[in-house]
């Protein structure tokens, strides 16, 4: 059987499986007895781009079919610091699965910096390594690189990532609608957008430090990104209308 | 002439069977689908056949006792004895339609989720004709039962020589002596108005049962299934599902059904009474009186036929372009209903006036469905307006459906009072009393005259739910379930205006039975007067007579019966709201709407509490349930939820049979028509605001789902679930069993008329 190696995001480890990407997703979200339900997120990996940073021979001895001939659902490899050491070249498609096990695969695209918005406001919920929501006013590929690149003293090795919707909010925080925006607290979500749109010189402002473990699929505004300094993978997120279509059961379910 | 066009009556009656036959073989050759359908297909059959037998042995036993005592009443002379065996009747065909409905819609919705497979269209086609079985089922039974009825006394009972000698059989008077021909069409038509309490019955049994039935399955498979367990609606996993599933028909299909059955054979008796007791009508004008609404109705069924074959669209159709084809469907029904009552008016069949009634009741019918669906549409701004209120959380969703459904009442209660005013001088009754109020039963025949079509397309919606529960059960292709929940979507649409047409011929038809009462105790004085030694009946200082004039003292009036109006005994009975005894009556059937939707929910909270342990228990006790590997017992919650509902609607059913003869014995006829005014306002304007509040709450989850406020899994979601769940009893049981629950309490003064005007203590 073929094996798979998975990135996940939630806790961050590095997952070896010979699940296929939806049976993994499905594994994750309402495991084998499907006692659990919860939403996975999580890169299929490039096994042939890793071979060196992993132990193969124990992956080949733990990652074997079960007695009854089925298929093995989950060997740990690593956990802790996994993103920053798995190169970016070996992730391959996103995976989002909902609490009740569907899967969304999102592909990865090239990402064309000339087409960010100028002067918007943006709403960031980081993923991995660290997780708090933060307001900002740098389009996704500044963020990314401000917060990796060294140039502020709070740096991180590799940032995946996560753009919302902010509606109104982003060019109009303060009056601007915020019918449909399902974030808590809404008011101090007004407040840091109005500080770093007014202050020039804070462009990013701590909304919530923790992370509530559930992502509201429906908020999602651009994608997914993952990277570090200029080096950007893009995973776009389709417009609701097109996820009717094409993964009906997932647009259903979230 | 008028006599022999008479028999496109029962002929229409039988085409309506015919047709429902046809529909359902049509049905039944179609395609199964996989054998994992066929298999949640059986189970929900088997469940909802289970349900049926378990409701008919309860309302069977019921029956009998209530059909020992009117027959004890019969014997002492202060009841018709054939009200019995009508009583009977009228229960018998109700319950036959409930089952005939659930039959063919627990077999259609795996065959309508294998058609949606193919296509949207072909998905529709099976699921509305198997709906239109229910449809054309109740509209069929419903006028045959009338005809037979009218035949079996018009030919074999009131025969010239019974009415010369009487018909007297077991010590009981059938037909009186010296009974003249216009007194026979009044006798005729009381007596076949007494079956509608039979009707009134089971429907109010299938109403709170079915209501009790399907919340406590819905809630025990989403409190432990979807919350605790956390596996998906409509999920095999789920111990609850089928009865879910089951629930669905027991209370949209079979409840609905006995509730429009009862709503379509009480406004056409309840008018074919008044038509016969209309003054200055007698022979083949009185006939024609009493036979057009029964025209009327038989020509709407063959409409409804019409209708339903009109529904057609492109296979390729998008959800719009299907509602656009129901609409047609029905739409067009009522508009060929105007056009042959203007070719009625124009042959002098019925006045212009009554065609102006008859077009009043179809008018507000549309108009009060259509604000249904505006209050409960999630397109529109009160349920959005409830879903924007779940920022602030569960308290405010509350409040602003509370608020929506009392709101929403306004528009109901203004087109019901216009479609009445309207009504009632459209067919003159500014000028003659008697002609107003026949006028207001035909508004009611009116509004209904087309049901078999309406109730098509209202029982689609639970027969597309389920077919939607069995595909996804059947883990059929995302596209199958996309089809199927655009069909469940329309259904939801249907569903809001069937339950504004309820509500609104319940509301007519009750009004109609009111003005039967009068007619009824009217009879009953009579009788009375016919059989007391004096010759006469006192009521106040009111001396009504019928043979021969009495004596009078000063300050009394005697009035013949025989040419007495309704004003009369308005007049001798005091019925003013400066009496006592009727604003007794006023108060005490406003509370009986409160007191009765309380218990109806009480009730689904206890049975609700029983399920949710039973699938507990499964969940606990079962091994391998989660994993598919154990299979959960279904027929169990079936089971559990069929006893708790049975067991749950014996006390406020009998209430509503219980009260009115309390009433009528204690306070006579004056607190009778304050019971049955106050419980009818009351209980109308309840019930609306219990609907659009239920289906506003309902749809404001929906809203959010669909991605609004963060869709699903936000905090504005979960204060969405909060309200929904506290609108499913008042949408799904209480609101509804208030329908039945005012004509009921109506028809039971009717039929208990001759007890009241007896032996009434205080009236």
């Amino acid at each position: 059987m073929r094996k798979y190696i998975y990135l996940t995001s939630n806790p961050e480890a590095l997952v070896a499986s010979m699940l296929p990407p939806e049976g993994f997703g499905q594994y994750l979200s309402t495991g084998t007895k499907k006692r659990n339900k919860g939403q996975a997120i999580f890169f299929e990996v490039d096994l042939d781009k890793i071979e060196k940073l992993i132990d193969i021979d124990s992956l080949n001895k733990r990652c074997v079919a079960k007695p009854d001939g089925s298929p093995k659902s989950s060997v740990y490899l690593s956990v802790y610091k996994v993103l920053e050491i798995i190169p970016l070249g070996a992730l391959k498609s996103l995976y989002l699965t909902t609490d009740h096990g569907y899967v969304l695969e999102l592909a990865k695209v090239v990402y064309d910096k000339s087409k960010e918005p100028q002067n918007e406001l943006h709403l960031y919920q980081e993923l991995c390594p660290v997780s708090p929501m933060v307001a900002s006013s740098l389009s996704p590929s500044v963020f990314l690189k401000r917060l990796t690149d060294g140039s502020i003293p709070i740096v991180l090795p590799k940032l995946f990532f996560v753009e919302l919707k902010l509606g109104e909010l982003a060019s109009n925080p303060l009056s601007g609608s915020a019918e449909h925006l399902p974030y808590p607290n809404i008011g101090h979500l007004r407040d840091c957008l109005e500080i770093i749109k007014g202050e020039y010189e804070k462009h990013m402002k701590t909304v919530h430090r923790i992370f509530a473990g559930e992502l509201l699929y429906r908020t999602i505004d651009t994608g997914f990104y993952v990277g570090s300094g200029d080096d950007i993978v893009y995973y776009p997120y389709p417009r609701m209308s097109e996820l009717e279509k094409i993964n009906y059961n997932f647009f259903r379910a979230i | 002439m008028i006599t022999s066009l008479f028999w496109i009556v029962p002929i229409s009656a039988l085409l309506a069977l015919l047709f429902a036959w046809i529909f359902y073989k049509g049905m039944i050759v179609q395609e199964q689908g996989t054998s994992k359908m066929q298999e949640i297909a059986v189970y929900v059959s088997e469940g909802a056949m289970a349900y049926l037998k378990r409701q008919y042995t309860v309302v069977t036993k019921v029956f009998l006792i209530l059909v020992i005592l009117l027959g004890i009443l019969a014997y002492l002379g202060i009841q018709n004895p054939f009200v019995p065996v009508a009583f009977l009747t009228g229960g018998f065909f109700s319950g036959l339609c409930g089952y005939l409905g659930m039959k063919t819609a627990t077999a259609a919705s795996n065959r309508t989720a294998w058609a949606a497979s193919k296509s949207l269209n072909k998905g529709l086609q099976v699921a509305l004709r198997s709906g239109a079985v229910m449809g054309l089922v109740v509209v069929g039974f419903g006028l045959l039962d009338i005809a037979i009825w009218f035949i079996f006394l018009n030919k074999v009972v009131f025969t010239p020589e019974h009415m010369a000698t009487g018909l007297h059989f077991l010590g009981l008077t059938f037909v009186s002596a010296g009974t003249d021909e216009h007194q026979k069409l009044i006798e005729i038509t009381a007596t076949m108005l007494t079956f509608g309490m039979g009707a009134s019955t089971q429907a109010l049994f299938a109403r709170v049962g079915g209501g009790i039935f399907t919340k406590a399955a819905d809630v025990g498979a989403d409190l432990v299934g979807k919350v605790e367990a956390g596996i998906p609606e409509d999920d095999p996993r789920n111990p609850a599902t089928i009865a879910d599933n089951v629930g669905d028909n027991v209370g949209d299909v079979a409840g609905m059904g006995a509730d429009l059955y009862e709503s379509y054979a009480g406004s056409i008796l309840a008018t074919a009474a008044l038509g016969a007791a209309l003054p200055s009508l007698t022979g083949e004008m009185q006939m024609t009186a009493i036979i057009a609404p029964m025209m009327v109705s038989a020509i709407g069924i063959l409409l409804s036929i019409v209708g339903v074959y009109m529904v057609r669209t492109k296979e390729s159709a998008t959800p719009k372009a299907l509602l656009r084809a129901l609409l047609l469907g029905t739409g067009s029904s009522s508009a060929f209903i105007l056009i042959v009552l203007a070719i009625m008016a124009a042959v002098n069949w019925i006045t212009w006036g009554v065609f102006g009634a008859a077009v009043s009741g179809l008018v507000a019918g549309v108009i009060i469905g259509q604000s249904t669906e505006y209050f409960t549409s999630d397109g529109n701004a009160p349920t959005q307006g409830i879903a924007k209120q779940s920022q602030q959380g569960p308290a405010t969703v509350i409040i602003e459906g509370m608020a929506v459904g009392m709101f929403s009442t306004w528009i109901p209660v203004v087109t019901i009072v216009a479609g009445i005013i309207a009504a009632y001088g459209f067919a003159g009754g500014f000028h003659n009393f008697a002609m107003g109020v026949y006028g207001i039963g035909f508004a009611s025949v009116g509004m209904l005259s087309t049901l078999g079509v309406t109730l098509a397309t209202d029982a689609f919606g639970p027969i597309a739910d389920n077919a939607g529960g069995n595909a996804e059960m059947s883990e059929l292709p995302a596209e199958v379930r996309e089809r199927t929940d655009a069909l469940d979507g329309l259904g939801n649409t249907t569903a809001a205006t069937g339950k504004g047409f309820a509500i609104g011929s319940a509301a007519l038809t009750a009004l109609a039975l009111i003005a039967a009462y009068m007619e009824e105790v009217k009879m009953w004085l009579t009788r009375l007067a016919d059989k007391s030694p004096e010759g006469f009946k006192q009521i106040g200082e009111t001396l009504f007579y019928h043979n021969r004039m009495p004596a009078v003292h000063d300050g009394q009036v005697a009035v013949n019966l025989a040419t007495s109006t309704i004003k009369d005994f308005v007049g001798a009975y005091d019925i003013s709201l400066f009496n006592p005894i009727v604003l007794g009556g006023l108060f005490i059937g406003a509370m009986m709407a409160f007191v009765f939707s309380a218990m109806s929910m009480k009730a689904v909270g206890r049975a609700a509490g029983k399920m949710v342990d039973e699938v507990r228990r499964q969940f606990r006790e079962i091994p391998g349930i989660m994993d598919g590997s154990g299979k959960p017992e279904y027929a169990k919650c079936v089971e559990i939820s069929t006893a708790g509902a049975q067991k749950e609607m014996m006390v406020p059913s009998l209430m509503a049979i219980a009260v009115p003869l309390i009433v009528g014995v204690i306070f006579g006829v004056p607190g009778v028509i304050g019971l049955l005014a106050g419980g009818m306002s009351t209980g109308f304007v309840l019930a609306s605001m219990l609907n659009n509040a239920g289906g506003a709450w309902d749809n404001a989850k929906k809203y959010i789902e669909r991605g609004n406020y963060g869709g699903k899994k936000s905090d504005c979601h979960k204060a969405s679930i909060v309200g929904d769940t506290v609108g499913d009893p008042f949408k799904d049981t209480s609101g509804p069993a208030l329908n039945i629950l005012i004509k009921l309490m109506s028809m039971v003064s009717v039929v208990l008329a001759g007890l009241t005007v007896a032996f009434s203590i205080f009236g």
